[in-house]
């Protein structure tokens, strides 16, 4: 009788043990605690509050379900006074060494930049929402983009104007990584489209003068003349390409308060293409985002807000995936694994998005046209097409 | 050949806008030895004064000339009362003002942001479009234009027939003997520092019209307008007028042919090029 008690045990030992490659248990823990590193305070505090809402609200709503897999969610909010790299490299240290984060949200280009080597290195995953540099591709496989880089904008771009029937382009763009970037992804879209380039003019970041380049393209004769720039250097070459004659359409990535004051009545028929979330009834997802926030925080969600409030769900859908694998899955290597291994998740902004090898979401984007002053609405763009 | 002409008119109408930076900067950089590079912040500050009272009382071009030119002399003589005279009491080595007036630059950058807020700026003044036949300008550009032509005749009566103007040629020439000799020297610095600064506020005026103003426009200006006057030779008037000339048509002929990407380098290169090959400038008098 001993003899059977302990081979059944064995027996039932072996069963519960399962095969050799059969997976182990998760390693619970008590809560997933996450940082985002944001702009809390200094000039681009607007920023961070949309930010750190749209995080909060995210939270709470898994939370009130229960948790990702009955296991809490909590945002631990850093500052990095509106850009600055080494506030953002302070923020990340004490995340990881007082917090124990595996996970961190940031956003603008310079602190997203700095914190790079220490997720590489210390394997905290990263989801940037805010930043659009390209400097921010290839710094680490840790690090996730869910805002549309300038390249990609730039493509949006060229394919509004594919579908306005346009031809030969003239590209004004800006002398660095970003416009280069934008000039590096239109031309080949462009050319492969069966159209021409006719001229491609740059300019420096901060630049009052751009009378050579305005001339060189008008003299150019192009059917449309693209704008690779940011602000305030869109309003000038609006301004400049206006004044001097050029009554193509123009079609950039950008529009702000300091292109309206610059170009003022120049900025008249620009269309640009741009990140945008506008709530539709062919996402539910989407309205009841909107319906949340607006019952929160008595404002319209814009994308930042969207962009934020997406990660978060990103991250726990990363989580969920990560645990089902079993084992010591609260690591932000394997965080980062599995969600280059089904790079699809679910978006507030379309049904789904689809990071790509450079770990960038390629997503819809919004084309506006600027009527008396103001950007309209025209419709989206997908770049998933 | 079309392009060539536009390009032509183009650096015309710039190097007469550096023609008028290099003029302001050089008046103070050749007769006190001062490198006042917060020249820079004076041109900006005068700018957003002119934005300011073009947008707020609705003033037309000239009234907001004016004030601007007002607010960049009471600015340019506080940089002078402040900071340059008591270090010259002090008989600092040169070095110490051209510190000074890099961290003096920054300052004032810093305080046109904090007065003006930090965004661009653009005034509505009327402007016309002219075509002469493939050529285009518009009444900015000949503004500029009949600025510098207007501020040079003024500034060679000034300096040929007034007794400040003489002290002004006299301490350029040779400060020490201008003191010898009884000339006021500490009055003409700061008639030099005034009428370089109201200098400033004409160029600054038509930039913003013609561009728009931002925090940052200084850097640039009183980068040209230094090139301007090492170009054309310290103490020229007609070397920093040559200088600044020079360097507007080159800057925007040189990229006739080869991309727009060098233009930033193309200043660097006609100093390089001067400073190896006529280090003294194209006009430059002896002196020192």
């Amino acid at each position: 009788m001993r003899k059977f008690l302990t081979a059944a045990i064995a027996a039932a030992a072996i069963f519960m043990a399962g095969p050799a490659t059969a997976q182990e248990p998760p390693k619970d823990p008590e809560v997933f605690r996450f940082g985002a590193i944001l702009a809390m305070s200094g000039k681009g505090d607007w920023y961070g509050k949309v930010m750190s809402r749209a995080v909060l609200l995210a939270v709470d709503e898994i939370n009130a379900r229960g948790g990702v897999d009955g296991i809490p969610l909590e945002a631990v909010i850093e500052d990095h006074k509106s850009g600055v790299a080494k506030e953002g490299v302070s923020a990340m240290t004490r995340l990881i060494n007082i917090s124990g984060v595996q996970a961190v949200l940031t956003s603008f280009s310079p602190p997203t930049q700095a914190i790079a080597p220490i997720a590489d290195q210390q394997g905290i995953l990263v989801l940037n929402g805010g930043g659009t540099s390209m400097a921010l591709l290839g710094l680490t496989d840790m690090m996730f983009h869910n805002r549309t880089l300038a390249s990609d904008l730039a493509i949006a771009a060229a394919m509004r104007a594919e579908e306005l029937g346009l031809g030969n382009m003239a590209q004004l763009a800006w002398k660095n990584d970003a416009g280069e970037s934008m000039i590096a992804a239109a031309d080949p879209f462009w050319e492969k489209a069966g159209k021409s380039i006719v001229a491609t003019e740059y300019m420096e970041i901060g630049a009052a003068n751009i009378d050579t380049q305005v001339a060189k393209i008008r003299v150019s004769n192009p059917d449309w003349v693209a704008l690779w720039t940011f602000s305030p250097e869109t309003g000038l070459a609006l301004k400049k390409l206006r004044e001097f004659g050029v009554k193509v359409p123009l079609i950039g990535v950008e529009y702000t308060g300091d292109v309206k004051e610059l170009a003022g009545a120049s900025a008249e028929g620009y269309e640009y293409a741009t990140d945008f979330f506008a709530p539709s009834a062919e996402n539910p997802w989407s309205e009841q985002f909107a319906k949340a926030y607006r019952e929160r925080y008595g404002e319209e969600p814009e994308f930042y807000a969207a962009n934020y409030y997406e990660n978060v769900y990103v991250l726990a859908e990363a989580i969920r995936r990560a645990r089902a694998e079993g084992g010591a899955y609260w690591n932000g290597r394997k965080l980062a694994e599995v969600i280059r291994k089904s790079p699809t998740f679910p978006s507030v902004y379309a049904k789904e998005m689809t990071y790509q090898d450079n770990n960038v979401a390629l997503k819809q984007v919004g084309v506006f046209r600027i009527e008396n002053g103001e950007p309209t609405f025209q419709k989206f763009i997908d770049l998933n097409r | 050949m079309d392009l060539f002409l536009q390009l032509l008119v183009n650096g015309f109408i710039n190097g007469s806008n550096y023609a008028l930076l290099g003029i302001g900067f050089g008046l103070i950089f050749s007769t006190t030895g001062i490198v006042h590079f917060a020249y820079g912040s004076v041109y900006t500050f005068a700018a957003y004064v002119a934005w300011f009272l073009a947008t707020s009382f609705g003033l037309a071009l000239l009234p907001s000339m004016a004030g601007a030119i007002v607010a960049a002399v009471l600015l340019g003589v506080a940089c002078y009362t402040l900071l340059y005279r008591p270090l010259e009491l002090r008989r600092a080595p040169p070095l110490i003002p051209l510190i000074a007036s890099l961290g003096l630059n920054i300052m004032l950058e810093n305080l046109n942001a904090i007065i003006f807020g930090s965004g661009v700026r653009s005034a509505n003044f009327a402007s016309e479009v002219y075509f002469a036949g493939p050529v285009f300008f518009t009444s900015v550009h000949i503004w500029q234009v009949v600025s510098c032509i207007a501020v040079v005749a003024a500034l060679v009566v000034f300096l040929r027939k007034t007794r400040y103007g003489r002290a002004i040629l006299a301490m350029t020439d040779d400060p020490n003997m201008a003191r010898v000799v009884g000339i006021d020297t500490k009055k003409v610095s700061y008639i030099v520092f005034a009428l370089g600064s109201a200098i400033s506020a004409v160029a600054a005026t038509l930039t913003l019209m013609k561009d728009g103003a931002s925090t940052h426009m200084g850097f640039i200006a009183v980068f040209m307008g230094f090139v301007a006057v090492i170009v054309g030779g310290v103490g020229s008037l007609r070397g920093v007028i040559a200088g600044g000339f020079l360097l507007g048509i080159v800057e925007s002929l040189g990229l006739w042919k080869i991309s727009t990407e060098w233009q930033s380098s193309i200043a660097f290169i006609v100093l390089f090029i001067m400073i190896m090959l006529r280090p003294q400038g194209l006009f430059s008098i002896a002196r020192r």
